[in-house]
């Protein structure tokens, strides 16, 4: 078929199209239909930790690099060598995995010893081996063997049921995956083959609705022209599909019959789900393959009905399962600072042991000629023929010994059982996050999500909110709305066709395709669009829409309807914005219909009409545009392009038509100006020449394996100039729901929000105003520069001018309501590229924290993360980024924590963050509600292990100075290993999941709560040394009580360890008890229930008949003295707490406090309280 | 504490789910677990119940601090230190060669004046000073399994250093029994009538029972270089070495008393007890000093005054707290839940 058959009307369906049609234009074909910025370096890589900040020199370098290896081919050291359809040669030196997969990490017999060497990676599980270790000699054996592994063994035992059971599921899941079935060319027959058994390097079949088994390029497809949809959403949760394209040159050819000898160069196995390059030697001609021509594992064939790939990539190596990484990980910095004051814990049991040891050289020293006769120390023992000293070896080792045993008595003084309770917390705090259904959002169907699980308390300190617009702020669901075409506005008024007309449709074989959504129409536009050529508008209309329907990378998708007579065409695409754009052209008639990689079908104004694309020029984020280079029926050529407005100024002529350029400018500004988003396009027809030259350098760019990126903007960079302008279009991006009050919230809260968007100033600031974010009684700076100097310049005077505002505003109101005036700050890239990275940033520095919104436009990814990384590096304030692209994968991860949005484009932010959620405005509970209770419940439980630790360790250091320091432990040694594992541990963490200070009503209503978090007043060193302070006193009181009740009495050392254990266990549970905010039967059970767990062991302790502290305990219980030591010592410890925190609250109450006390007697803020006589006091 | 009305933050509890779930819908199923609304009591203090919880703690302090002085006044005690006075003055090295020397006369004379009426029972303690029984070496050097079971013998490993002697297994082994006390004691009244000492029970049933077999006799003990204290009969089994059960009860606190016998009979108030004892223990060695101690007891145990002051001291601190916070409140009385004290009312502007 010709050029010229393809202008045919009503044509059925493509697949009669020949598929030998392939022109020599086609063959250049198959290029990247992907528009976003996906292939900029450091995104790509989605394992990759933060993008460092100030990595641009790096991605120069990289830049530099890979245009350097463009020059030159793949050597064969870098490539992976792939014989089509001969996996023998290509497995020749078995180097490339097999497909059979195993995510599972252990087998029966390495489970034992992988397992535990994972395990002994984390510092905790050292320290308790450690211990473990050196109780063993027999030097300091301390405790018995049994005691002294229990704890380790028990956490161990734990983690390794927990890791086994996981691993038994992977083992199950892996046995499916390996055992399906795909069928593979064998012998030139397809044969149904298991998974596992594909090899590199063979052709497999698919049909539709299969499962992909591994990463294959594509060879032919059912589509005559070689395309094959996709969906992606197992790899990367996108749901809509898309196009891969099989080489024009293997299409034809039909594996059972030709046999297809061929060589594939391509890259090592890597985890870039968006890219591929490779070249393939086919009957001696070499062709460029790229991601578009690959499919990858776990991806499903849709709407093709079969597809042929030869098999690259396999099992482990395959880009899914590469990719099957877990997220990033954080440390919260709740747990750096507790670290902190571990380390000062650490140094107090250095000081106990020291004094310990020191104490006991000196006691030997003094009864040192003593030792050999004293009946309770005899140095020597007799008892061998020779005599020799009895585990003495003079006073200096019995120094170090002592050293090294109290270190083993006293180890639960560094709570390392903390950091495991921290993890389970935090497991049960994501539990109750996930389940929250006010968090759930009904339209993308998504539960909230908790990436990573170690830093849910910074939730409840966020200080700044960076945020994303688009899609963050925004809906993301493009909607056409005005049209600027040739300098003529056309705004006028809207008209739905619903009803009338319903929309436009065309006939089709006599069936009618209407697009799937419609769009409101301007009457006006759609009468001229009508009159197709023969005026004057309307040939710049017809230009105008022809490019909306032309340059795009949106793929029709005809879906049947009920009525058999009706079918829908579905747009798919990736970028919302064009999807936006082609239902608009539809709308106005020009009715995308087909494309396929050489060709598209527009069915225009009823006439069915095909276009060569000759060529594309994909988008990118340096610039801005994209462009397709179109053969029209008529043989001319043209080049459409379509981009952000300040990077189609630069490029469109202005020596013609510079009245209308000014005109759509001035359009342009209007339409931003009420918060929509502009596109301009430009056109140019193309001579024969330079068609020609520009042909041979696409083509060369695009079959270089390396730096192919770089090189096809060069050439996509020397063809977009001099272009016409032929218009501009107007998106509206609708607010998201709930986003003002959010802001609201949240600038309630103290929490600073910025918003950094990539769109223009103008759309930035009228989408601050409608979200609130911005107000009418602000002052703005706005800072657009672009030179250093005056960066400079507009940075100082915006200085003072803010110093000024700022004090003459609190002059003017005496200060009493400063937050009601304020100042934004409004900057743009430009000039942040001249203010990041140099000493102008500390100047920005100021000038932000004076201003109370700032709003940065037209900002690249990278300067992102470098504005959120001015702010981390100058204040310990928290962070928070949020946002939904890909362009928002470096804020994300350098921001203290990082919330993705799971919107529309895609899932790359999600990937990068540690938390996920669907619409902006659940920020509001997810950080005042939940952030506070996270934070609140995680820095109460570090105090109380603290203190529930040291209490513990302080009773056995009091009792070691009455053993003649010689680290005797009266509670028995079960008791002491038990302690921290069973008696105590329970409630510390049900108390930490379940607690809640304040209810979500209060924290919602007062969004000012949430300044406890900012102002760290659940955890910080004051309220430490008052609980070392606290344990102290607590240590001394549980010690000495009885010690002085039973000093001089016949009290054996078993019974009163008794009463010292049951003393400190109802103690450490009743401390908690007292600050428990709400009780709730699971709370009740958890802390009484530790008490009844504790005595039941102490009693199955003292029931052992070969244990020295038989029937202790209930010989101590059958006296009186007991139950008053009991109870005395509860009483006698907890009395000064008790007052001092009634004092406070009564005097100095926090808002927490005032906020919970109106939540329970309900007289409610709002009336003030003055009405409601209640003070208990005079009742 | 104010634990009415148990409720429950009812903000959301109403229907959450309006729409009809879709199917294969994510929306978390709704309960009051998982939205965290489980019905719940918050206590909030309020000064009444501030106040009361410490007029509580003194009204029951109070009286248990008095009645505890009370019975610790009634117990009469008598503390004899002998240990000084017991043997021929000398130097330290003097003293210890005495008291190592089998032959010399240990034998000793102590007389006791009763101040008050003691009831029966008297309990007769001999009390050491300075006397680690709880020392680390001391406390593990024993074998309860040997005491136990007539088979296990020789299960003496963790008896070191006194295991074995002679190249047999020591019944029973270890520390603590090779240094059994053994002093003894016998008391006379004035007109010279005996006081028989009921050296019976003086140990727990429970050890006599299940911890001490009754079929293990002692033997191979104290037959080392080195006696380190009492000799015990190889005729009576463990179980009824009544002075070795207590004695192996090791004493939790350097400073402690060991039961001795019981005199079951009253002794009238200006009686006077002669004691003779046999002064054998070496306690010269270490400056330990041994006392005799007869006393009798009340249901608190022994006399001490320390748990009746602590209980008066607390219920006073109690009193005198509820009586500063009945001021506070009456001085500075603070509206609960006032919004005017909430810090973004207080000082506008916030810092």
């Amino acid at each position: 078929m010709s050029l010229d058959d393809a202008q045919i009307v009503n044509v059925n369906i493509p697949q009669q199209q020949s598929p030998n049609n392939s022109s020599s234009q086609e063959q250049i074909q198959s290029k990247s239909w992907r528009t976003n910025s996906l292939q900029e370096p450091g995104f790509v890589d989605l394992g990759s930790k933060r993008v460092p900040h100030g990595s641009r020199q790096g991605d120069v370098d990289s830049e530099r690099f890979s245009i350097s290896m463009s020059h030159r081919e793949i050597n064969d050291e870098d490539a992976r060598l792939v014989y089509v359809n001969d996996p023998l040669k290509t497995n020749e030196r078995f180097e490339f995995a097999g497909n059979s997969i195993r995510t599972a990490k252990y087998s029966v017999f390495s489970f034992l010893p992988r397992n535990l060497f994972e395990q002994f990676h984390r510092v905790a599980y050292i320290y308790f081996l450690i211990i473990a270790i050196l109780n063993q000699l027999p030097q300091l054996a301390v405790f018995g063997r049994g005691a002294s592994i229990l704890p380790l063994s028990f956490v161990l035992l734990v983690t390794a049921v927990k890791d086994a059971y996981e691993d038994w599921r992977r083992h199950r899941s892996d046995r499916i995956e390996n055992n399906r079935m795909c069928s593979v060319l064998v012998n030139e027959k397809f044969q149904e083959k298991k998974w596992k058994d594909i090899q590199v390097g063979e052709i497999i079949k698919f049909s539709v609705d299969d499962t992909i088994p591994c990463d294959a390029v594509l060879l032919s497809t059912s589509d005559p022209t070689g395309v094959a949809y996709i969906q992606t959403i197992n790899l990367d949760g996108e749901s809509n599909l898309k196009t891969r394209y099989a080489k024009q040159e293997t299409l034809s050819k039909i594996p059972e019959k030709d046999m297809i000898n061929g060589l594939i160069r391509c890259e090592k196995p890597n985890r870039n789900i968006y890219g591929f390059t490779g070249t393939m030697e086919i009957d001696g001609k070499p062709l460029s393959l790229g991601p578009s021509n690959i499919v990858l594992r776990g991806c499903v064939l849709k709407n093709t009905n079969w597809a042929v790939g030869v098999v690259v990539y396999c099992g482990r190596e395959t880009k899914a399962m590469l990719n099957s990484s877990g997220a990033p990980s954080k440390r919260s910095r709740l747990e750096t600072r507790m670290n902190r004051e571990i380390i000062l814990l650490s140094v107090f049991l250095v000081a106990l042991c020291m004094a310990v040891s020191v104490c006991a050289g000196v006691w030997l020293k003094r009864h040192e000629s003593e030792l050999e006769i004293l009946q309770f120390y005899r140095k020597r023992d007799y008892s061998e023929p020779e005599v020799e000293n009895y585990n003495y070896s003079g006073v200096g080792m019995e120094i170090f010994f002592t050293f090294l045993m109290s270190v083993i008595v006293f180890q639960i003084m560094i709570p390392i059982s903390l950091y495991i309770s921290m993890e389970l917390v935090r497991v049960g705090q994501a539990y109750f996050m996930i389940r929250d259904d006010k968090m759930y959002d009904e339209t993308s169907n998504s539960r909230f999500q908790c990436r990573a699980l170690n830093i849910n308390e910074d939730l409840g300190q966020i200080k700044y909110v960076f945020s994303d617009k688009t899609g963050t702020l925004t809906e993301n669901k493009m909607e056409f709305k005005y049209a600027s075409i040739f300098g003529v506005d056309y705004s006028g008024e809207r008209t739905n066709f619903e009803g009338e007309q319903r929309g436009y449709c065309i006939e089709v074989d006599g069936q009618v395709w209407r697009p799937k959504m419609k769009v409101e129409v301007d009457k006006e536009l759609l009468e001229l669009s009508k009159t197709g050529n023969s005026t004057k508008a309307g040939k710049h209309i017809f230009d105008f829409f022809l490019a909306l329907a032309a340059c795009n990378t949106i793929v029709p998708i005809v879906v049947d309807t009920s009525d058999p007579a009706e079918k829908l065409v579905d747009y798919q695409g990736e970028s919302p914005d064009e999807q936006a754009l082609v239902y608009a052209a539809a709308a106005y008639g020009f009715m995308l219909m087909e494309r396929t990689s050489g060709h598209i079908v527009i069915n225009i104004q009823g006439e069915r009409q095909r276009f060569n694309v000759l060529g594309m020029h994909e988008f990118d984020s340096d610039r801005k545009r994209m462009s397709v280079i179109l053969g029209f029926p008529d043989g001319s050529v043209k080049v459409i392009v379509k981009g952000a407005d300040n990077s189609m100024f630069g490029i469109i002529d202005n020596s013609i038509n510079l009245d209308i350029i000014k005109a759509t400018e001035g359009h342009l500004h209007s339409y931003s100006s009420i918060g929509l988003r502009t596109l301009v396009v430009g056109m140019r027809e193309l001579g024969v020449p330079e068609f020609e030259q520009w042909q041979s350098s696409y083509e060369t760019a695009s079959t270089a394996v390396m730096g192919r990126v770089a090189l096809l903007r060069k050439v996509a960079i020397n063809l977009e100039n001099n272009l016409e302008i032929v218009g501009a279009s107007a998106i509206e991006d609708r607010l998201q729901k709930g986003v003002p009050e959010a802001i609201e919230s949240l600038r309630k809260a103290d929490i600073k929000v910025w918003v950094l968007t990539g769109d223009k100033q103008e759309t930035a600031i009228s989408i601050g105003y409608s979200s609130k974010l911005l107000t009418s009684n602000m002052r703005r700076l706005v800072i657009n520069s672009n030179s250093k100097m005056s960066s400079k310049k507009s940075l100082e005077d915006a200085l003072v001018t803010s110093k000024n505002f700022l004090a003459s505003e609190d002059e003017d109101t005496g200060g009493s309501d400063g937050n009601t005036n304020s100042v934004a700050l409004i900057i743009d890239g430009t000039s942040l590229v001249y203010i990041l990275d140099t000493e102008l940033e500390e100047k920005l520095f100021q000038l932000a924290s004076n201003c109370a919104v700032v709003l940065c436009c037209r900002v690249a990814p990278l300067q992102k993360a470098g504005i959120v990384a001015l702010i981390k590096k100058r204040t310990d304030d928290m962070t928070l980024a949020i946002g939904d692209g890909a362009n928002d994968v470096s804020m994300i991860q350098m921001a203290d924590v990082g919330i993705g949005i799971s919107g529309q484009e895609g899932r790359q932010a999600v990937m990068a963050s540690d938390f996920a959620m669907g619409q902006f405005r659940f920020l509001v509970p997810l950080l005042l509600v939940h952030g506070h209770w996270n934070y609140q419940r995680m820095g109460y439980m570090i105090l109380y292990n603290f203190y529930r630790n040291a209490v513990f360790v302080l009773v056995l250091f009091w009792y070691v100075l009455f053993t003649g320091f010689t680290l005797t432990t009266a509670i028995t040694e079960w008791s002491s290993v038990l302690y921290s594992v069973l008696y105590t541990s329970v409630p510390t963490i049900v108390i930490a999941i379940l607690d809640k200070d304040l209810s979500r009503r209060s924290l919602m209503t007062y969004p000012q709560l949430y300044g406890a978090g900012q102002r760290q007043e659940s955890y910080n060193s004051t309220l430490f040394w008052l609980t070392i302070a606290d344990t102290l006193w607590q240590s001394i009181v549980v010690f000495y009580v009885p010690l002085f009740a039973y000093w001089k009495s016949d009290i054996d050392g078993s019974s009163l360890g008794d009463l010292w254990t049951l003393a400190v266990v109802f103690l450490v549970n009743i401390h908690l008890a007292m600050d428990v905010i709400r009780w709730t039967w699971i709370s009740h059970a958890s802390i009484w229930g530790s008490i009844i767990a504790t005595c039941i062991c102490v009693i199955i302790i003292d029931v052992i008949p070969v244990l020295p502290g038989y029937w202790a305990i209930f010989e101590l219980a059958s006296q009186g003295s007991f139950w008053v030591c009991l109870l005395g010592i509860q009483i006698a410890a907890l009395v000064p707490r008790f007052g001092i925190k009634m004092v406070k609250q009564h005097c100095k109450p926090s808002d927490i406090q005032i906020a919970s006390e109106a939540d329970k007697f309900g007289n409610s803020m709002e009336l003030g309280g003055q009405e409601i006589e209640m003070n208990p006091a005079r009742r | 504490m104010n634990a009415n009305a148990p409720s429950s933050s009812s903000g959301g509890a109403g229907s959450p789910d309006v729409n009809a779930p879709r199917r294969n819908s994510k929306r978390p199923k709704y309960s009051r677990f998982t939205q965290q609304e489980l019905p719940a009591c918050k206590p909030i203090l309020t000064p009444k119940w501030v106040i009361s919880a410490f007029m509580l703690v003194t009204v029951v302090f109070i009286p248990i601090g008095l009645v505890s002085l009370f019975a610790s006044r009634d117990v009469v005690e008598i503390v004899d230190r002998y240990d000084n006075a017991c043997i021929p003055p000398g130097t330290k090295s003097q003293k210890v060669q005495h008291i190592q020397d089998a032959r010399s006369n240990k034998t000793c004379v102590r007389s006791l004046t009763v101040t008050k009426r003691m009831k029966q029972p008297i309990y007769v303690y001999y009390q050491l000073d300075n006397y680690y029984q709880n020392h680390r070496r001391y406390v593990k050097s024993r074998s309860d399994q040997q005491l136990r079971n007539r088979g296990d013998e020789n299960d003496t490993s963790s008896c070191d250093p006194e295991n074995e002697a002679n190249g047999m297994s020591i019944v029973p082994c270890g520390l603590i029994a090779w240094s059994l006390f053994n002093d003894t004691f016998s008391f006379s009244t004035r007109n010279n009538s005996q006081l028989n000492v009921n050296k019976r029970e003086i140990s727990w049933k429970s050890d006599r029972d299940e911890k001490f077999g009754s079929d293990v006799f002692p033997k191979n003990f104290q037959n080392g270089s080195l006696i380190g204290g009492g000799r015990l009969n190889e005729s009576i089994p463990l179980s009824q070495q009544e002075d070795l059960i207590v004695w192996m009860r090791t004493a939790a606190l350097p400073t402690f008393r060991k039961l001795y016998g019981k005199i079951e009979v009253d002794i009238e108030e200006g009686e006077t007890i002669n004691v003779v004892l046999e002064n054998r223990y070496n306690t010269y060695s270490f400056s330990g000093k041994k006392k005799l101690v007869l006393s009798t007891t009340s249901w608190l145990g022994g006399k001490n005054n320390f748990i009746g002051i602590a209980y008066l001291s607390v219920g006073g601190l109690c009193f005198l707290l509820a009586s500063t916070f009945t001021i506070i409140y009456l001085v500075k009385p603070r509206h609960l839940g006032d919004p005017t004290y909430l810090s973004w009312n207080r000082n506008p502007g916030g810092h």
